[in-house]
């Protein structure tokens, strides 16, 4: 039918020539008929068409069976705009580039969100995934100290509102317990666990990386409904203590580590020294539960017995260790509601027997089923709300090109009211006038839309560098889907609407009367005008206070005094026990590397701790356990492994005693150095050299050698906390980073770095190597990103609002040519011309941020996680935003100000 | 603008069927269809002239009828229609649908 009707509309034109024929010749027919019964020839033909009715009518409803007289209308419509558009370059091409950036950002902004918030899993049936997580009251009493069932974790909880804790993580006896629940009483046709194993030492063929473990149940492929690219998929069978120790490889790690999926199969693998067999390749896209994460290498949970060592065994029988993650596929017919009911009792009873204490009873977590089709929520938690601010800024930028061209149709209509003027009195529908000015607008909205995908690939990119940071595993990817581009479309459609509706009502009122007498003022339209410039000028205020803001948060940033280097030095990361070190021998081989590290030519200083300072909190295993000094109880300190040079290759000033060095060795007695506030808070003005300090769970007692400066440790965010700094050769960690301090670009000393580790051992990948610049940097990525960002989308919308400020006032000093001739030859001085129409400009400014600072003030709050030591409605920041929007406003406005004083009175008045 | 195509058949959508019908008989142009309908109703049913047209190209973007160029009986040139199968069937279909409306129309006449 639609093709039919499509063909027919093709052909349309030869469609109604034959019409016509066809009812000429009924006519003459019915005309012989009627003068063969003896009318005469003249009579007869007009008898036939009265007869028959109105032809042109008749022929018109014939056509409509076919084209229905929309297509037809539109039709024309778009010729006369493209006609139109033609006749006004210089309009339409500034009207299509500023949709086309203002559509194009929002385009890409857009497709970021629906990446993170909007896809799913690419797993079978995802709508029936449930991820299993937990909310407890907060885990503190009154006295600040941890009273919760949950005693060791490894993973995430988050905050979820009013003070509460939210976890995905599970102890293993949990699992166990709603494993078997679910069998007694099944609403899961599967429920599976997994849990992020983190970085291993990957060796195939003698060749090491670092790679990315996850551990999973055997029901976690089943449950997925993941089919393999090769081989077999993990099954219940692999995951239990004892089993053969077999991997499942991701599709990339087949194609670049052994050249194809099929090749994989049955080869062997080392995972930290352990063997492994490969028995199967996951699917291309498939990239376990987290969009964040992409694993490497899928391993069954209970191998991480031989991976991580026996001493993983614990967490099995810790009820108070919280670690395993879990989903579960609903059967079908029951809701998440129903099997929330079934599970959510049974964990209760289950949780209520590992509390210790009765406080612990008081805040025992409780089970919250989530949907699980788009994954695990970590991107969402983390990216959604800078997202959502961006996407504001975007459609601030695009309300700003919409106001800016219904501003300029508007300056337009004023020129073409005679023609509509016109057009109205010859009989148009005002409807149809309308209609054919929106098609207009829509069609420049179109083009604007069309090119604005050509920006948004390019924001999307740039979008993605800034966001990223140089962070080499950065997994958010945005595309251009067919769901994102027709958000595209529909928003050029709307803005094609929104631009084009005022000005279109306005140009074809039915007081056509003055138009077609030229008469000159337009009241309502100025006012209309006027309302746009406002708006305009609120909108670009609440973007360059958003700038201000972030750009004021980036310089607090900047200016930290972190208390340590931030240039020349390298860093780098080696974990030596996943390539088969063992204590005490794995003490000797990081300290011989430490030399040799040293003696790299240009290297004046290296040293080795258990991580970087940026990234210290949130390393693997330090001591966590309590601290005393004396009988006082050290609260919020951070323990540091550290070699000999530290302080000096960080260049941390030391204040008292000396630095950990060379004289500590694993025999002789364990030592610490303190950061400063620490001594001031437990040793007031006393010298705490020699004093003593225990580590409460290790029952070692370290005596203090010296007193460092304070330093912010693990992030710039972080207050400048106490810090206890041990020696590395007494507290050896599994993995080790080591810093040198070089001469020129650090980056230089990465070749020496890696001829160095290979000749030591070639199964040790070097990893995480980066400048302490670069590092330092990419903690705050964001606050880099939104100072940029909103830098550029406050200086555009300026530009975009000044244009519109520029083109009204141009336009209505045109129309006031004779007036202020006029004033001029009765004496006004230039001065006063000019004066004149920046007073209306600042009117306009005014008003303008009469509506924008209480807009400003309110808005700013919605960023205020954002910010670091800047007050959301930071006056500076407000004053500065005031100041500049005004210049700018008195730039725009000058030119038309001073075209007005040089009128000449004389031509101004012989004008009409 | 807006104005709808008028039917002042008594029975909407019986012209149609007359022209389906006339169609299944012989093939005709449009005044030849008109001529039919008239004659063969002994001149009680007078086909509003200008509403045959309309109906014409209904049917015909139905797949009901064909058009195709000819010569008529006094050979002038002319489109001329012809029913197609899809047409027939469209013709049972009213037909039957006819019978019913005026045995039930009947009926209420018939009622006491």
């Amino acid at each position: 039918m639609l093709i039919r009707r499509l063909k027919y509309w093709m052909e349309s034109a030869r469609r109604s020539e034959t019409l016509r024929e066809e009812m000429e010749l009924h006519l003459a027919e019915k005309a012989a008929e009627l003068e063969a019964d003896g009318m005469a020839p003249e009579r007869a033909r007009d008898e036939a068409r009265r007869r028959f009715g109105n032809v042109g009518l008749k022929h018109e409803e014939s056509r409509e069976i076919w084209i229905t007289r929309f297509w037809s209308e539109l039709r024309q419509d778009v010729r006369y705009g493209y006609r139109t558009m033609i006749a006004n370059k210089a309009f339409s091409a500034l009207a299509v580039l500023s949709l086309a950036l203002g559509i194009g950002a929002n385009t890409a902004v857009y497709s970021f969100i629906e990446s993170i918030l909007l896809r799913s899993l690419p797993v079978a049936d995802p709508e029936s995934l449930v991820v299993l997580n937990w909310h407890s009251p907060p885990p503190f009493n009154a006295d600040k100290q941890w009273v919760h069932v949950m005693h060791r974790v490894q993973g995430l909880a988050w905050p979820g509102g009013k003070g509460t804790m939210v976890s995905g993580m599970f102890p293993y006896g949990a699992f166990e317990t709603l494993r078997e629940e679910n069998e007694e009483n099944p609403v899961f046709s599967t429920l599976f666990g997994y849990f992020d194993g983190l970085k291993h030492n990957l060796a195939i063929r003698g060749q090491a990386t670092r790679a990315s473990v996850e551990y999973v149940t055997g029901g976690y492929f089943r449950g997925l409904g993941v089919l393999p690219a090769a081989g077999r998929l993990i099954d219940s069978e692999d995951d239990r203590p004892g089993a053969a120790p077999v991997a499942v490889i991701s599709f990339a790690t087949s194609q670049s580590r052994f050249g194809g999926a099929s090749n994989a199969i049955g080869k062997s693998i080392l995972v930290d020294n352990v063997p492994f067999t490969v028995i199967g390749v996951a699917p291309p896209q498939f990239f376990g539960v987290d969009p964040a994460a992409s694993p490497d290498l899928y391993l069954p949970v209970h191998t991480n017995l031989l991976v991580d060592g026996p001493s993983a065994a614990s967490m099995y029988h810790d009820g108070n260790y919280y670690w395993l993650e879990m989903m579960g596929r609903l059967r079908p017919g029951v809701s998440m509601a129903r099997a929330q009911a079934v599970l959510a009792p049974r964990f209760h009873q289950w949780v209520a027997t590992t509390a210790t204490t009765s406080g612990e009873l008081a805040k025992l977590p409780a089970l919250k089923l989530n949907p699980g089709a788009a994954g695990l929520g970590s991107l969402r938690r983390r990216y959604s709300k800078p997202l959502f601010v961006l996407l504001i800024m975007v459609g601030l930028i695009l309300a700003l090109a919409c106001a800016n061209i219904a501003n300029l149709l508007l300056a337009r209509a004023a020129a073409r009211r005679r023609e509509m003027a016109v057009r109205l009195s010859l009989g148009a529908g005002r409807f149809r006038v309308v209609r054919q000015l929106l098609t207009e607008s829509v069609m420049l909205a179109s083009l604007g839309g069309a090119l604005g995908v050509l920006f948004a690939i390019w924001g999307m990119r740039s979008l993605t560098l800034l966001l990223s940071h140089g962070q080499p595993n950065f997994t958010l990817h945005a595309e251009l889907n067919w769901n994102v581009l027709g958000v595209t479309a529909a928003l050029s459609v709307v803005c094609g609407l929104l631009f084009g509706l005022v000005p279109a009502i306005q140009s074809t009122r039915p007081d056509v009367m003055p138009a077609l007498k030229n008469g000159r003022e337009g009241g309502p339209r100025r006012r209309s005008q006027h309302v746009l410039v406002v708006a305009q000028i609120a909108i670009s205020f609440l973007l360059l206070v958003g700038a201000g803001l972030f750009v004021r948060t980036l310089n607090k940033l900047d200016s930290i005094n972190l208390g340590y280097a931030r240039e020349h030095i390298l860093l780098f990361s080696l974990n030596a026990r996943q390539a088969g070190h063992h204590a005490p021998e794995i003490t000797t081989f990081y300290t011989d590397l430490l030399k040799r590290f040293e003696s790299i030519p240009g290297v004046s200083s290296a040293t080795v701790s258990q991580s970087s300072i940026i990234h210290a909190n949130r390393a693997g295993e330090t001591y966590r356990g309590p601290i005393k000094i004396g009988t006082a109880t050290v609260l919020g300190a951070g323990v540091m492994v550290v070699g000999p040079h530290f302080l000096t290759t960080m260049q941390i000033p030391l204040i008292a005693g000396r630095g950990i060095d060379g004289r500590d060795q694993p025999g002789s007695t364990p030592v610490a150095v303190i950061s400063e506030r620490m001594a001031r808070t437990y040793f007031g003005n006393e010298n705490p050299v020699g004093r003593r300090i225990t580590f409460v769970d290790d029952k070692r007692d370290l005596q203090i050698v010296g007193v460092s400066a304070n330093l912010r440790y693990g992030g710039l965010k972080h207050e400048s906390s106490m810090t206890v700094f041990v020696a590395f050769s007494q507290f050896t960690p599994d993995g080790a980073t080591y810093a040198l301090r070089t001469a020129g670009d650090p980056l230089r000393y990465v070749r020496s770095v890696h001829e160095i580790v290979r000749k030591a051992d070639s199964r040790i990948p070097v990893t995480d190597v980066v400048t302490q610049a670069a590092e330092i940097d990419r903690t705050i990525s964001q606050e880099l990103a939104f100072a940029k960002l909103s830098t550029g989308f406050a200086l555009l919308a300026l530009l975009i609002a000044c244009v519109g400020l520029y083109g009204t006032m141009s336009y209505s000093v045109a129309r006031q040519v004779r007036e202020i001739g006029i004033r001029m030859a009765l004496g006004a001085q230039r001065g006063a011309v000019v004066w004149m129409v920046l007073r209306r400009v600042l009117l306009l400014a005014a008003a303008g941020l009469a509506i924008g600072v209480p807009a400003a003030l309110i808005a700013s709050r919605l960023v205020k996680s954002f910010l670091f030591e800047t007050q959301p409605n930071d006056p500076g920041t407000l004053a500065l935003a005031c100041i500049v929007l005004l210049s700018a406003a008195i730039l725009a406005g000058y030119a038309p100000a001073r075209r007005a004083s040089r009128i000449d009175p004389v031509a101004a008045l012989r004008q009409e | 603008m807006g104005r709808k195509a008028q039917k002042n058949d008594s029975l909407p959508g019986s012209l149609d069927m007359l022209i389906l019908r006339t169609l299944s008989l012989r093939n005709l142009h449009g005044y030849g269809i008109v001529q039919f309908i008239q004659q063969s109703s002994g001149n009680e049913l007078l086909v509003e002239e200008g509403s045959l047209y309309p109906a014409l190209q209904r049917l015909e973007l139905n797949g009901w009828i064909d058009g195709v160029w000819g010569v008529t009986s006094n050979n002038r040139r002319a489109r001329i229609y012809k029913i197609t199968a899809a047409g027939r069937k469209q013709l049972a279909v009213e037909t039957r649908k006819y019978a019913k409306l005026t045995l039930a129309i009947a009926r209420v006449m018939e009622a006491e």
